[in-house]
């Protein structure tokens, strides 16, 4: 698969960065680079380094607008007199067209659209569905704030694969690596803003209009989405700038060049569905949990909400610096399935922690920051090692559809058991399901080491992270 | 090599992380007691009575070799009396005659009266009611304009208990209405509960009571407040026998299962001065109000207490002033409803709170067994597997072993 590098390609791909220049784009007239502006000739680093902040902040919008229900759930919660099970849903139908779109993300960018067409489809996509979530607040009709997010969802995830494509179009052998990491920390950058800026922002508006209510949420949800029309014009440019780079160096379109063939999942071996379960029974004790912190922070330690909402944004600002350091510690050991385990272990205990003890929950989420970012950087690389190079796209795809329909039910199933029963069932609900991860992962090891495979698991993968819930 | 270092760390942990959890263990409290109930005991048509009805009310639980008394009483403001004899025959003697004419010293006796090892009563007093136009929930930095008249319990007329009654499951209902027009289309009630065994209430806050408590819920229905913006505050005051310190405590509990993100009870204890000795009574409660009959969590509101204050004058209540006589003090106590931001009383025109008086050590929350189930289950089985395949493996590794020389590469 062309996406999977090996030791030396890393090496060499260092080296090219340094010096600025790529031997994968020809130009047409040999002399004429010479002669524009370092910033305006798409070889040049000046050039690159422009559309690399452009490619930042494309996802900017989408990731500080995911969150926002996290950042505000007081506020919704008593703005639209909501319970806990209505106001998850807000999570949920983000999740809910990513169930099947993770399958058609690829064909749309590759065959239907082209990835400039689409990523602009995609960021207007973001953008409308941000905008019709705050009109439903702002028209205090609930339902239309569900479609809002499920529009919004259609695009964030679809936009996150055309933010790869484009990253591995201009910077593969240019310090690919760098590039990721630098996305994914704008990524999580804009998640944390917005946790711990949002709730600021009600305050104001709140004081300037001098009333609460449904109103009040729709001007504050609509100010977030300045935010997605940013990321929209980073798009529209990055379109151009992309054409015109074709036009100039007689380069291809971009492609994601996934292949899905559904056909594939009755050869998939019992490992790629250990790991399978081990991505669902993680990622459901993290993300719903981040979504419903605030409120539980507030309650059980007595937190006030801006330092609720700081705290909770911590396993993301963790996750921006740790993610490029433990994937490069993770990439120099290989033992992907020992780091899996640790990485489940100690979430464990941070949930556990949470859930039966006042101990300071700084620990705790630092401790969940940090074995998220250690669960990514070690569990995704493993299907490419189980699975033959021609299913890595199906599989890939699969384990996204899996994730994101275990998110859409356990969001909904978290907002009904913490009406019904409280924050410690929810931690002990949360707990079993990393408990499940953890019985998977065990399986797994043990399946390696009868198998006799060994744990060199040293392979790269660069390409699929396209999950808006992978970093 | 790092299986075994997550293996130690998770064998580490676990006791690290549970053991303040075991506290929570279910501990099982069998102690069961016989209730008997019986209304205005010796009360005959001979006795004249005043305007209004007479409501006391006797509950009688018998245990091993000692009994609990519980009157609740109407007469003046509403009471609860606790007695506790250690003989198992104990009874309760009313001299109707000078409780009904006014003339209250002594005329209510539990007899044998050198039986009594412990005795205090829990009085409610007033219902204090303020308007909250600022939004703060916090009486105590009002000035006094702001708090409407309070409305004297003692003055208040009370239905008869008799219709509301439950011999089965020991319940009673006493609901009343002030004086004003607020109470025209409303009541105050108070729901008393005598138990025979552990359990837990049906509603929230679902208190966990044994054989040795009752449980008193307050509640306000259909009251009209007197603006817009009413908040309301509960006056209660204890009294005791003995010369006994009391005081309130806030715990923290991590278990918030029967009451959604409370993870407060609050419990005002009673002990000898001689701080060594046992809790011989408490109140206990948790910090929440609820502001519907049937409520979901968006109707919890918080509540919060006052300090102790000791109290110059002693309560109203005809039922304390029969037993005890002179010569006591009283502690009061301000339960204050709902916090800053929450809906006004007038949203729902409902609120209700929870309280338990009972004897001994207050009861401490445990875990339900589905918990204890899920993290018994969560845990074990990955441990199991793990255990178990160290062992296959170790096991396959020696069957592995090579017959005595190496292979010839």
């Amino acid at each position: 698969r062309e996406w999977a590098l090996s030791d030396t390609d890393i090496s060499s791909e260092r080296q090219s960065l340094m010096d600025g220049e790529g031997d994968s784009f020809t130009s047409r007239d040999g002399g004429s680079s010479n002669s524009m502006l370092a910033i305006c000739d798409p070889t040049r680093l000046a050039h690159r380094f422009v559309v690399l902040l452009l490619m930042c902040f494309l996802g900017f919008g989408s990731y500080f607008c995911y969150d926002n229900p996290a950042a505000l759930q007081t506020q919704i919660k008593q703005d639209m007199e909501l319970n806990t099970s209505q106001f998850m849903q807000l999570y949920a139908w983000y999740s809910w067209p990513n169930v099947v779109l993770c399958f058609l993300g690829g064909f749309l960018l590759d065959r239907v659209f082209g990835i400039r067409l689409g990523t602009v489809i995609f960021s207007i996509l973001v953008c409308v569905g941000q905008v019709i979530f705050a009109a439903g607040a702002l028209f205090n009709a609930f339902w239309l704030m569900v479609f809002g997010r499920f529009v919004f969802g259609i695009g964030g995830e679809s936009l996150a694969v055309a933010q790869n494509t484009y990253a591995v179009n201009w910077f593969k052998g240019r310090g690919l690596n760098l590039v990721f990491g630098l996305q994914l920390s704008m990524a999580r950058l804009g998640s944390t803003v917005n946790m711990n800026v949002m709730g600021l922002v009600y305050h104001r508006i709140w004081d300037w209009r001098g009333s609460t209510g449904y109103s009040t949420l729709g001007v504050v949800l609509m100010i977030a989405s300045a935010t997605c029309v940013f990321s929209l014009a980073c798009a529209v440019i990055l379109g151009y700038l992309d054409k015109r780079a074709e036009r100039l160096l007689n380069k291809e379109e971009g492609k994601t060049g996934e292949v899905i063939k559904l056909s594939d999942v009755k050869d998939f071996p019992p490992s790629l569905w250990l790991i399978f379960i081990i991505c669902v029974g993680y990622y459901v004790a993290v993300f719903p949990f981040i979504g419903l912190g605030q409120v539980f922070f507030i309650e059980k330690f007595n937190f006030s909400p801006a330092e609720a909402s700081a705290i909770n944004s911590v396993v993301y600002i963790i996750s921006a610096p740790a993610s490029p350091i433990l994937g490069f510690m993770v990439d120099k050991t290989g033992k992907n399935i020992l780091w899996v385990v640790m990485a489940v272990v100690v979430t464990l205990a941070s949930h556990m922690m949470l859930a039966f003890t006042f101990w300071n929950p700084w620990i705790a989420m630092s401790l969940l920051g940090v074995s998220y970012s250690l669960l990514a950087c070690a569990l995704w690389p493993m299907v490419a090692y189980v699975v033959p190079e021609h299913q890595l796209g199906t599989a890939y795809g699969f384990m996204q559809s899996i994730q994101n329909l275990g998110l859409a039910l356990i969001s909904m199933a978290a907002g009904g058991i913490l009406d019904s029963r409280g924050y410690l069932f929810l931690e002990v609900f949360f707990c079993a399901f990393v408990c499940l991860a953890l019985v998977a992962v065990v399986v797994l090891y043990f399946l390696n080491l009868i198998r006799g495979k060994g744990e060199n698991w040293n392979v790269i993968i660069l390409e699929p992270f396209n999950s808006h819930f992978l970093f | 090599m790092a299986t075994a270092a997550s293996l130690l760390l998770s064998l580490f942990i676990w006791p690290l992380l549970t053991r303040p959890a075991f506290a929570f263990l279910d501990r099982g409290d069998t102690y069961r007691r016989k209730v008997s109930l019986e209304l205005n005991p010796g009360l005959n048509s001979s006795h004249t009575a005043p305007l209004g009805v007479i409501n006391l009310l006797h509950v009688r639980a018998t245990g091993n070799n000692d009994t609990l008394h519980f009157i609740f009483c109407s007469q003046g403001a509403p009471a609860v009396l606790l007695v506790h004899t250690n003989s198992s025959s104990s009874s309760l003697k009313v001299d109707w005659l000078k409780f009904l004419s006014g003339n209250l010293s002594g005329s209510l006796k539990i007899e044998p009266e050198n039986s009594v090892h412990y005795s205090s009563a829990l009085v409610f007093t007033r219902l204090w009611e303020y308007d909250d136009v600022n939004d703060t929930a916090d009486p105590t930095h009002l000035p006094p304009s702001s708090f409407f008249p309070p409305y004297e319990l003692q003055n208040f007329t009370w239905e008869d208990l008799n219709r509301t009654l439950n011999y089965t499951t020991h319940t009673a209902q006493l609901c009343g209405k002030g004086p004003t027009e607020s109470f025209h289309n409303g009541s105050f009630c108070l729901g008393f509960s005598a138990f025979e065994s552990e359990g837990r209430g049906p509603t929230w806050p679902r208190l966990l009571h044994n054989a040795n408590a009752s449980q008193v819920r307050f509640w306000l229905k259909g009251v009209t407040g007197r603006s817009g913006f009413s908040r309301f505050v509960l006056e209660l005051q204890h009294i005791d026998s003995k010369e006994l310190s009391s005081q309130v405590e806030t715990l923290r509990s991590i278990d918030d299962e029967y009451t959604p993100s409370i993870f407060q009870v609050s419990q005002w204890v009673f002990s000898p001065i001689n701080s060594t000795s046992p809790i011989l009574g408490y109140v206990q409660w948790k910090p929440v109000a609820y502001r519907t009959e049937s409520p979901v969590l968006n109707d919890a509101t918080p509540c919060r207490h006052s300090h102790l204050m000791p109290m110059d004058q002693l309560p109203a209540s005809d039922l304390f002033l029969a037993y005890f006589g002179d010569g006591y003090s009283a502690h009061g106590l301000n339960v204050t409803f709902s916090i800053a931001g929450d809906p006004f009383y007038n949203a729902t025109d409902y609120l209700s709170w929870t309280v338990l008086v009972g004897l001994g050590s207050p009861p401490t929350e445990s875990f339900s067994a589905l918990v204890i189930g899920i993290m018994a289950l969560g845990l074990g089985i990955p441990l199991v597997l793990i255990l178990l395949g160290g062992v296959f493996v170790c096991v396959r590794k020696q069957r592995s072993v090579p017959q005595g020389y190496e292979p010839i590469n």
